[in-house]
């Protein structure tokens, strides 16, 4: 009766359940012998009325609850005390052990081969329960643990999910999963006890190489099980501390199966997601050095042609015409300079080696150095400034957020007709404020709202895109803020970015 | 230089008034435009000689303005590119512009491209002249027959084709596409190796006169009578 026995003392049972099986036995024991003293004292009190028989019919009974209750030891323990009670009680000479008549013998021996038999039996009967008991667990573990296989997990949390579930189900010493990287099977999850470096390397067996992902016969106390994913080697499955039985092996087989799928299934999707990531960074590397080539070369396109002019041998120039070249070229070489030093910042933000100076601003101060930095960028627009006085400081990097404005500001004249309103906003929303530019050009159009943000068409949103937005938002962003842009009221676009309120307290203003 | 009219499409101001004052300056009549759209209109109101066009603008693509102009006039068109992408200049120059230049540029360099296209499109006589010159070139359409200083060529079939399209395009930078639609057939419009070929024997066939022939790299190939500084024109 292998699966019985198997079952019966669970070799390699978890300490944990050792504990229970003595606590079982210590319990079946206790109510065993109350069981015997009752029925002993009971018949004490009607010996003379009793025959030695009737005495070993009754005494089978504590025996029987020793066994339901505690299991075949405890059946045992009270069997033997249940031969001395009933041969000091119950077998003339009383109080001895001495067996008088030999009919005495007979009903001694009688007694003794009924309750083992008995015992063993019932005990039997228990153990194929319990066996029973324990694959229907097993089976519905497994079960629905393969449901929940396939799904938004990590190869990572997949792979210990699986270990986990083979370790909790066929309680083994410990489970590996390996996985071929760069052609060599790998230990990539584990449960159970951890692994040291023979385990390690019993895990891995001798080959180490993928061709040896069949099944492998099993090497001192270790299964091998292939995962297979439709006739695909997935990896290896390694059990370690379980002797396992045919349906535990088909059991374990048809897990791996499971599991296979499911790894290889998130192993395609992490490729795919990485080559999603990787196409999304080459774009926006792409992007950002088709856009800072534009337009870093814009502005050096009006100086050249600027300085060549001036420098031209043979061409006449009025005084007026001379000095706006000038002025050109002055502004132009501002504006260069700004955003290299721009770029830069969001270089060094981006790496993180600018740490933001966030320092309590005034919002009109913010206004101030935008509007000081744009310069003639403005050309013949009008500023209207909407900065209600009672606004809250705000906790900012002064440099970065007023580039940010400035940014939208001359994005704002370059996208309005000469002579429009610029209109520079601000309000209070709870822990923030939000800034705003509007302009009375031609507005982004719904679908080109997401793209002048990303400098990949330049062309998006009328030519607004490009690196001035691509810096604002990194800027913005660089505060836990957020900036987007929608429609002004009468038409023009309205540029939004929200900065968070410096925590002062109150201060006397 | 007698008051030509120029007309300049360009959304960037500072550029559009270095501009508008260096040609002023060198005696051009100047207007401008900062949309494609104003663009497009300003090209059939002010009726002007030569357009120069930058190919970003804020509301429709430059290459799409080319289009639209030449719908209804055949203005010399120079594109100011800043992208230093050969595709868009490809795409801009089929659509019909007539020539490039690459930001950033000095004033110099941009009037001798406008001079070439005016001079060009002043010479253009009847739809189909029997006899195209170009400087010491010249070639006999109706005869198929090609001079350079007085002496006669000789050219196969497929040479003596690609030098007078090049000619009767003197100083308009053909495409690739462009040469290969109209020399070759429809069929051959990516078989750029070829002219790699061609403009290497009619080259050397020209003689002294070999450089008349400038190789735009990645774009196409220009006949021109006057050999422009080789370093401005590289990007």
């Amino acid at each position: 009766m292998p699966v019985v026995e198997r079952v019966g003392d669970v070799p390699g049972t978890r300490p944990e359940e050792g504990a229970a099986t003595v606590r079982r036995t210590a319990l079946g024991v206790i109510a065993a012998l109350a069981v015997l003293t009752i029925c002993t004292l009971v018949m004490l009190a009607l010996r003379p009325h009793l025959s030695v028989a009737t005495a070993a019919l009754v005494l089978v009974v504590p025996v029987l609850v020793g066994v339901a209750i505690g299991g075949f030891t405890a059946g045992a323990t009270t069997a033997a005390v249940g031969f001395l009670v009933y041969d000091w009680f119950f077998i003339p000479p009383y109080g001895t052990l001495t067996v008088g008549a030999a009919q005495n013998w007979a009903a001694l021996a009688v007694y003794v081969v009924v309750v083992l038999i008995v015992a063993r039996l019932v005990h039997i009967e228990q153990g194929a329960r319990d066996a029973a008991a324990f694959r229907e667990e097993a089976i519905r573990r497994l079960f629905v643990v393969s449901e929940t296989l396939i799904g938004e997990r990590t190869l990572k949390e997949l792979l210990d999910l699986v270990a986990t579930t083979v370790h909790d189900t066929f309680r083994t010493r410990w489970v590996a999963v390996l996985l071929p990287v760069d052609g060599e099977l790998t230990v990539s999850a584990t449960a159970g006890k951890p692994l040291d470096d023979d385990d390690r390397a019993a895990a891995l067996g001798s080959s180490g190489a993928t061709q040896a992902l069949a099944l492998v016969a099993e090497h001192r106390d270790i299964s091998r099980v292939a995962l297979t994913a439709l006739q695909r080697p997935v990896g290896q499955l390694v059990v370690a501390g379980a002797q396992l039985v045919d349906y535990e092996r088909q059991l374990l087989g048809t897990f791996a199966n499971q599991a296979a799928l499911a790894i290889e299934q998130s192993q395609l999707r992490e490729r795919a997601m990485r080559t999603e990531m990787l196409e999304a960074v080459d774009a926006w590397r792409a992007a950002l050095v088709g856009a800072v080539s534009h337009d870093l070369r814009t502005p050096l396109a009006s100086i050249k042609a600027a300085v060549s002019t001036l420098r031209a041998e043979g061409v006449e120039l009025s005084e007026q015409d001379h000095d706006i070249l000038l002025e050109t070229i002055e502004d132009q070489g501002d504006h260069l300079a700004r955003l290299v030093a721009n770029l830069l910042d969001m270089a060094r933000l981006e790496s993180g080696t600018l740490r933001l100076r966030q320092e309590p601003h005034a919002v009109l101060e913010l206004v101030d150095a935008a509007m000081a930095s744009v310069g003639s960028a403005l050309g013949s627009h009008v500023v209207a400034i909407q900065v209600p006085h009672e606004l809250p400081l705000v906790d900012v990097d002064l440099v970065l957020i007023a580039q940010v404005l400035a940014n939208l500001l001359s994005n704002a004249a370059q996208h309005s007709p000469d002579g429009s309103t610029i209109t520079v906003a601000a309000a209070e929303q709870p822990g923030e404020v939000a800034l705003s530019v509007s302009d009375q050009g031609p507005g982004v159009p719904e679908e080109d709202r997401e793209g002048i943000f990303l400098m990949i068409d330049r062309h998006a949103g009328s030519g607004r895109a490009g690196l001035g937005l691509a810096i604002s938002t990194a800027f913005v962003q660089a505060h836990g803020e957020r900036l987007w842009v929608e429609d002004a009221p009468g038409g023009g676009a309205t540029f939004t970015f929200t900065v968070p309120v410096a925590q002062l307290g109150e201060v006397a203003t | 230089m007698s008051g030509e009219r120029v007309l300049v499409v360009d959304d960037d101001r500072a550029l559009l008034r270095a501009l508008t004052i260096g040609l002023a300056a060198r005696g051009y009549d100047v207007t401008t435009a900062r949309t494609g759209t104003d663009g497009v209109v300003q090209a059939s109101l002010a009726q002007p000689d030569v357009v120069v066009l930058d190919l970003s603008l804020p509301d429709i693509d430059g290459v799409e303005v080319c289009g639209r102009i030449r719908e209804f006039s055949e203005v010399p068109i120079v594109i100011l590119s800043a992208l230093g992408s050969e595709g868009r200049k490809v795409e801009a120059l089929d659509r019909g512009a007539d020539d490039y230049v690459t930001k950033p540029f000095g004033m110099a360099e941009l009037e001798a491209r406008l001079r070439v296209l005016l001079r060009r499109s002043r010479a253009v006589g009847p739809a189909s002249p029997a006899e195209v010159t170009v400087g010491p070139l010249s070639c006999d359409l109706v005869h198929r027959m090609a001079t350079v200083d007085g002496q006669a060529m000789r050219l196969t079939a497929k040479e003596f084709d690609l030098l007078a399209f090049l000619a009767r395009h003197a100083g308009k930078v053909c495409t690739h596409q462009m040469i290969l639609r109209e020399v070759w057939g429809a069929t051959y419009s990516s078989e750029a190796n070829y002219l790699r070929v061609y403009a290497h024997r009619l080259r050397k066939k020209l003689g002294d006169h070999g450089s008349m022939l400038v190789t735009h790299s990645g774009i196409g190939y220009e006949l021109t009578c006057e050999v422009p500084q080789a370093s401005s024109r590289s990007s």
